[in-house]
């Protein structure tokens, strides 16, 4: 998994520091289309991901003098792009996932590898993006922070106010999310199906 | 053998777990087909999300091209002088050409030909009339502003939520402002009187079987009885909801009554509207505006300053009328002493009966009442056009500044059991409550507002089950101009099912009723508290079973 963006620009960023606009210019070059791509999948819609991503460079503008040059410049980035969007779903009340923190209540399912397998073969890029759409908004969120960018457990836990133990609930639940707006697509769908759960 | 649950195997290909137990993990997987499947299938799923996630299937947007922060800033000044100008033409536009106007026509003895010149401009239905203006003005300017905070917005950040929150944060200004404080007097009881020679100073409430004000009252007079009688001086106006009101003093202001019985004997100065059975203007009787009157029988055999605007099933004048008559109903009789100086309107069953010997300023306007439409009348398509437009422009307005909510509110409409049975609970009980409400004092104003509001929803609901049709023709979408599109299209549609014969009045106030259930359905679950679709509750645990997945990388 790669994250986009990760080349790290270290001159351009001192002379941004230093207030160099020109230099500037060059970082929201390199890293606006990837930041508005991360916004794009976080955010219910293309304007509101369009409002983010100019949001966001601002706070980072703001904030640049902070940013520590020893940490790579594009895992900050996407620190400040998650919180911002993060706070953006909580801001407008957007579908809140209600569950407890509770490590008991993990699922523990062994579900049904080969129909996983076909659920993911049959589906085609556009599709698996509509499903993301239909998900609550930390389940998506914790998806792109995962799969987007790349970000660590630490970083999710952090950017979603959640303990580092429950994350991997948020991203499996997520999952299983994802796997069943697929399924409600899909031509092949029956009762039971895969995130409901399957052999143990 | 017992398999990995797939939290531990997620935890595994993440690396999230501790040496121990990723090679106990390891270890199964060697042995266990199963296992490694699903570990397999985890993986490409993983693999899957991360291809679709950075996939660049729409390119960076223009606007985002250049970093555009300075011209952000540069036009936020802009944006106010903006405002400023289309708040200050507003304004000037009203206070230059509408309430000039209305003044000339007042001036000239406008007195209501219309029943929304009588309410409005005379004040005849309540005396906050001219408040609300004030407020309407007010969430006028105030909408202009959110309207152009939605449409430019865009381009200078401003969210369209901003545009209503100001549009909401004036409204709330407006309402929070202080009201001018009067002294009230209430009395109740089973015979409650104003004496003669009393003077009350203020307004006051009677309440009781028996009600009579002798005396006088420097403001105005709520009455709420059986039989009530007004022969002293009110200065103010009187609001009474009676079975029999008499007035034989004199008022200064309005008369406003939902009583079985009126009679005027005496002087009112201003106007008078009335729900009644029967209302009487004595020949000793004298009211110096207008009538608005929703009765059985009316007669008007006093002097009437102004105007008469008249829904009743019989109609006799033999007294003077100032203005003119706009009537609809059953019949209309001028005796031989009756006398109107102004034009004498009337639609009804039966041709008016007038006396030789009456006065008309003009030759009497009948219409016989039709009950076709003029489909061949050129003009009804137009206005159909022009209506449709209205309507279209109304809902484009409404989609743009509430998105989310116009999607949810036609979501909602999908439900269509849910949707119909609210629309028809809140189609009739919103303004039976609204009614009740604008009996108490207290309640006056929220009763019209939500009076408006339904009213309002009405209209919105129509361009909601518009929307609606416009999905069913062109497939679903909760992107904004999509949903928009198809509302125009959706309700084009609608509209021509309401030009047919005999259908087309319940097409549309079925499509009406139906969207007001849609919307009553969208602020429902707005107030509810939202919980996420729970997941399966995960089977029982059965022995042995692996609970990993949890320690720290």
């Amino acid at each position: 998994m790669s994250a986009p963006g990760t080349t790290k620009p270290t001159e351009a960023i001192t002379r941004a520091k230093a207030g160099d606009a020109e230099a500037w210019g060059e970082l929201y070059r390199e890293y606006a289309p990837a930041i508005f791509r991360f916004c794009r999948r976080a955010l219910p819609t293309r304007e509101d991901a369009e409002d983010a991503t100019t949001e966001i460079f601002m706070k980072v503008r703001d904030k640049l003098v902070q940013y520590d040059q020893s940490r790579s410049f594009s895992a900050w980035l996407y620190k400040v792009a998650a919180n911002h969007c993060w706070d953006t779903l909580r801001r407008r009340k957007i579908r809140q996932d209600k569950e407890t923190e509770d490590v008991d209540s993990m699922p523990l399912e062994h579900p049904d590898a080969n129909q996983l397998e076909r659920l993911i073969e049959q589906r085609t890029s556009e599709e698996v993006r509509k499903a993301l759409d239909k998900l609550g908004g930390r389940a998506r969120m914790a998806l792109v922070m995962r799969c987007y960018s790349d970000m660590s457990y630490d970083e999710i836990a952090d950017a979603l106010g959640v303990r580092r133990a429950f994350v991997g609930v948020v991203l499996l639940r997520a999952r299983h999310e994802l796997r069943q707006a697929l399924e409600r697509t899909s031509a092949l769908a029956r009762p039971g199906g895969l995130a409901a759960g399957g052999a143990s | 053998m017992n398999h990995l649950d797939e939290m531990t195997c997620l935890l595994y290909l993440e690396g999230q777990l501790d040496r121990a137990r990723a090679q106990d993990v390891s270890a199964h997987t060697q042995d266990c087909t199963a296992c490694r499947t699903l570990m397999r299938a985890l993986e490409r799923e993983s693999r899957l999300l991360t291809r679709v996630m950075l996939e660049e299937e729409e390119p960076l947007p223009a606007r985002l091209a250049q970093f555009q922060e300075r011209a952000k800033r540069s036009l936020q000044w802009i944006w106010g002088v903006a405002l400023g100008l289309a708040a200050t033409g507003a304004y000037a536009l009203y206070t230059g050409y509408i309430e000039p106007w209305q003044q000339q026509m007042e001036q000239a003895g406008f007195g209501g030909t219309s029943l929304l010149g009588l309410l409005v401009f005379q004040g005849a239905l309540w005396k906050g009339w001219q408040s609300m203006i004030t407020l309407l003005e007010v969430i006028a300017l105030l909408t202009l502003a959110g309207l152009c905070a939605a449409f430019f917005g865009r381009r200078i950040r401003i969210r369209r939520s901003s545009a209503v929150a100001l549009v909401l944060l004036g409204l709330c200004a407006i309402l929070a402002l202080p009201q001018a404080v009067s002294a009230s007097e209430f009395r109740k009881g089973h015979s409650v009187e104003v004496r003669e020679g009393e003077t009350i100073k203020g307004d006051i409430f009677l309440m009781g079987d028996r009600v009579r004000v002798d005396g006088t009252v420097d403001g105005d007079v709520f009455i709420f009885g059986h039989d009530a009688s007004v022969t002293g001086h009110v200065t103010g106006d009187i609001i009474a909801f009676a079975h029999t009101l008499r007035i034989g003093g004199q008022v200064d202001g309005n008369i406003r009554s939902a009583v079985n019985t009126l009679t005027v004997t005496g002087s009112v100065r201003k106007n008078a509207l009335t729900f009644a059975d029967y209302a009487n203007l004595d020949p000793a009787g004298k009211i110096g505006g207008s009538i608005t009157a929703f009765v059985e029988s009316l007669n008007v055999d006093g002097k009437l300053g102004r105007d008469l605007l008249i829904f009743s099933k019989h109609v006799g004048i033999s007294g003077a009328v100032g203005g003119g008559i706009q009537a609809k109903g059953g019949t209309l009789s001028i005796g031989a002493t009756g006398e109107v100086d102004g034009p004498v309107r009337f639609e009804g069953e039966i041709a008016p009966e007038v006396s030789p010997g009456a006065k008309l300023a003009s030759p009497m306007e009948y219409k016989k009442w039709e009950h076709k439409r003029s489909y061949r009348d050129g003009s009804y398509y137009v206005w159909q056009v022009i209506w449709s437009a209205a309507y279209i422009l109304f809902g484009l307005v409404l989609f743009a500044l509430m998105p989310k909510f116009s999607d949810e509110a036609v979501k909602s409409a999908e439900q269509y059991g849910a949707a119909a049975g609210l629309g028809v609970l809140v189609g009739f009980g919103l303004p039976i409550a609204a009614v009740i409400a604008c009996f108490t004092v207290v309640g006056l104003f929220i009763g019209v507002s939500a009076f408006f509001l339904w009213y309002g929803a009405l209209y919105f609901g129509q361009v909601i089950v518009g929307a609606l049709v416009g999905q069913w023709m062109m497939g679903r979408t909760s992107e904004l101009w999509p949903l928009i599109g198809r509302m125009a299209l959706g309700f084009v549609v609608l509209r021509l099912c309401t030009m047919i014969p005999h259908v087309g009045f319940w097409v549309k106030y079925g499509a009406a009723f139906w969207g007001i259930g849609a919307i009553s359905l969208a602020v429902y679950r707005r107030l509810q508290p939202v919980i996420a679709p729970g997941m399966p509750s995960p089977p029982p645990l059965p022995p042995n079973t692996t609970v990993g997945g949890v320690q720290p990388a």
